[in-house]
């Protein structure tokens, strides 16, 4: 019941790469791009119907012909060393129109991924996902990275351009990851798999709004690739992550003067070595909120 | 399915039964008026209910008209008409399960020979306009029985981006996987009739279950709902020049701005609001 494997590949000690849509697309636009990349094989998939609402309705010449769900598939690749599955949720399994999994169907939707994954023999997960972070859009985005193991963050801290929750300034070491993409680790802990989340930062001013940010993506790719030993082509994404920089620059061209001052202090406080342009309190940052919130006709909220 | 998501404490019949499936919140009070039609004309009495706690937030209650609303998933019957409604307002969540539970229902608790879903949709049409009843059929087989009355149409759609099928279609689908004839029944409503209540829709419905069901309905209730509910109308059109134009213009099939549809709604929904 619920999953259906259509082909049966042995696999080598495989990885697990999973994400489901959360702030900006960061995760499934990254595993997608190893997808094409790799040309990763679809396998099998989660049965929607017990999750999902449909997404459409097809019907033809007065006949009601056939409803789509959301889907929820496996793809795999072998690798020289490690082989790779992938899994890509195209919604978050929700009760009541919530935007990110909690509850029974959410811990059922994990273990159902989790179920598979053992099935192949797999014993690391990765997910990915968004960290909403006090940064600017011209900035390289870096990746937060978030195990379910005390004995990973050793190899965490010789990743690239990744950083703990311990290293930014004022977390102490705490967050949250909502959804699906945080659940998996805890679920993976439970069955005493090993578990990462990596989540590409996208600017406080750029998560709400409708369309992803691919240069995070990029970001949260790139780790996977070095890590993981994976060749991939970066032609693809990059060319998505420049046109998505284009459109960006256009939004951030009509923000009003007092609102690109703010996020100014972001853009220099980016720079390496920039002049020091003040320090962004917690009062800055709930003021660029606020101000982008007015701007586009948003109530005002935290992440 | 699980057992306890429903009980059934009445008599359903076990002649081959229709079943007619309906929603609360529906445009023009479509749902809920077909039911209380069926079930009072006919007869039926309730024989089952859907445990509401398994598919609804239950986190207080909603107040509707000065009162306090409950969601509910009622099966009506009777057995010598052979014919079983389904009133309930729409899940919230657990939608698969829902709708599972309504075609268990008719499966093994009444021999459902054909299903219907109603429904009411939002039309840019004036309340003059004669309404008219559409269907979509489950299957090819069933679409050439219906054809016989006119209601079939030939036409291609598919869900656009940024929307959802309705919990119709979803349950047309499943009645479809089971093989159960089904038919999903619409009527276009006046956009500011949908939040009031619509008897011209209601008989469209009506009239054709009467016919393909021979049930004998009396429409006089209905009809008399409709002239009075058309006078009031009138007259309130007849103190607002503007919304009246509005109205002239729908009726001849021109669109009319934002703006006056807007007001055209408000000040419908303030007469409909207006008791007797």
């Amino acid at each position: 019941m619920a999953i259906t494997l259509f082909k049966n590949p042995a696999l080598n000690d495989p990885v697990l790469i999973a994400s489901w849509p959360g702030i900006g697309s960061i995760g499934t636009v990254a595993v997608d791009a190893l997808r094409r990349s790799l040309e990763a094989e679809e396998f099998g998939g989660i049965e929607p119907w017990e999750f999902f609402y449909p997404k459409k309705v097809l019907i033809r010449s007065g006949v009601l012909e056939d409803i789509e769900f959301p889907s929820s598939r496996f793809y795999y690749k072998k690798m020289a060393k490690r082989d790779l599955m992938l899994f890509l949720g195209e919604e978050q399994p929700s009760d009541g129109g919530r935007a990110y999994a909690a509850g029974e169907k959410a811990y059922r939707m994990a273990n159902l991924v989790l179920d598979v994954a053992q099935q192949f023999g797999c014993r690391r997960v990765y997910t990915s996902g968004a960290a909403v972070a006090a940064v600017h859009h011209t900035a390289r985005p870096r990746v937060w990275a978030v195990p379910n193991s005390e004995h990973l963050i050793d190899e965490i801290s010789d990743y690239d351009n990744t950083i703990l929750m311990s290293d930014i300034e004022g977390r102490g070491g705490q967050g949250s990851i909502t959804g699906l993409n945080g659940l998996l680790l805890g679920v993976a802990k439970m069955r005493s798999l090993e578990a990462i989340c990596l989540m590409g930062e996208i600017p406080i001013y750029l998560q709400g709004l409708p369309f992803p940010y691919p240069k995070a993506s990029k970001s949260v790719a790139e780790v996977l690739a070095k890590t993981l030993g994976l060749d991939i082509d970066w032609e693809a994404i990059s060319a998505i992550v420049e046109a998505s920089e284009k459109e960006i620059e256009k939004l951030y061209a009509v923000f009003p003067a007092e609102i690109k001052e703010q996020l100014d202090k972001l853009r220099e406080a980016s720079r390496p070595q920039s002049a020091d342009p003040g320090p962004i309190t917690e009062e800055d940052k709930r003021r660029i909120l606020e101000d982008i919130d007015k701007l586009f006709g948003r109530e005002s909220k935290e992440d | 399915m699980r057992e306890e998501d429903y009980r059934i404490h009445g008599q359903l019949g076990e002649a081959p039964t229709t079943m007619v499936v309906t929603w609360c919140d529906d445009a023009g009070g479509l749902g809920d008026n077909v039911a209380q039609q069926l079930v009072a004309q006919l007869g039926c009495e309730e024989v089952g209910e859907i445990e509401v706690v398994n598919f609804f937030a239950l986190g207080g209650v909603s107040v509707e008209n000065d009162v306090a609303q409950f969601p509910e998933g009622k099966f009506y019957a009777s057995p010598q008409r052979q014919i079983v409604v389904v009133k309930s307002d729409p899940p919230v969540s657990e939608w698969y399960a829902f709708l599972n539970v309504i075609l268990d229902v008719a499966e093994r608790h009444c021999s459902v020979k054909e299903l219907y879903t109603i429904g009411g949709m939002v039309s840019m049409s004036a309340h003059t306009t004669p309404r008219q009843l559409l269907a979509m059929a489950g299957s090819t087989e069933f679409k050439k029985v219906l054809s016989q009355y006119g209601i079939t149409r030939d036409m291609d759609y598919e869900t656009p981006d940024g929307q959802r099928p309705t919990l119709n279609s979803f349950l047309l689908w499943l009645a479809k996987q089971r093989g159960i004839p089904a038919a999903g029944l619409w009527v276009p409503v006046p956009f500011y009739m949908v939040n009031g209540e619509d008897p011209k829709a209601w008989r469209k419905v009506l009239e054709f279950l009467d016919t393909r069901l021979g049930l004998g309905l009396d429409f006089s209730d209905i009809d008399e709902q409709a002239k009075s509910q058309g006078e009031r109308i009138a007259q309130a059109l007849a103190r607002a020049p503007d919304l009246q134009e509005s109205v002239q213009r729908l009726e001849t099939n021109l669109m009319i701005s934002q703006e006056d549809s807007e007001r055209l709604v408000a000040e419908m929904e303030k007469l409909f609001r207006q008791r007797g």
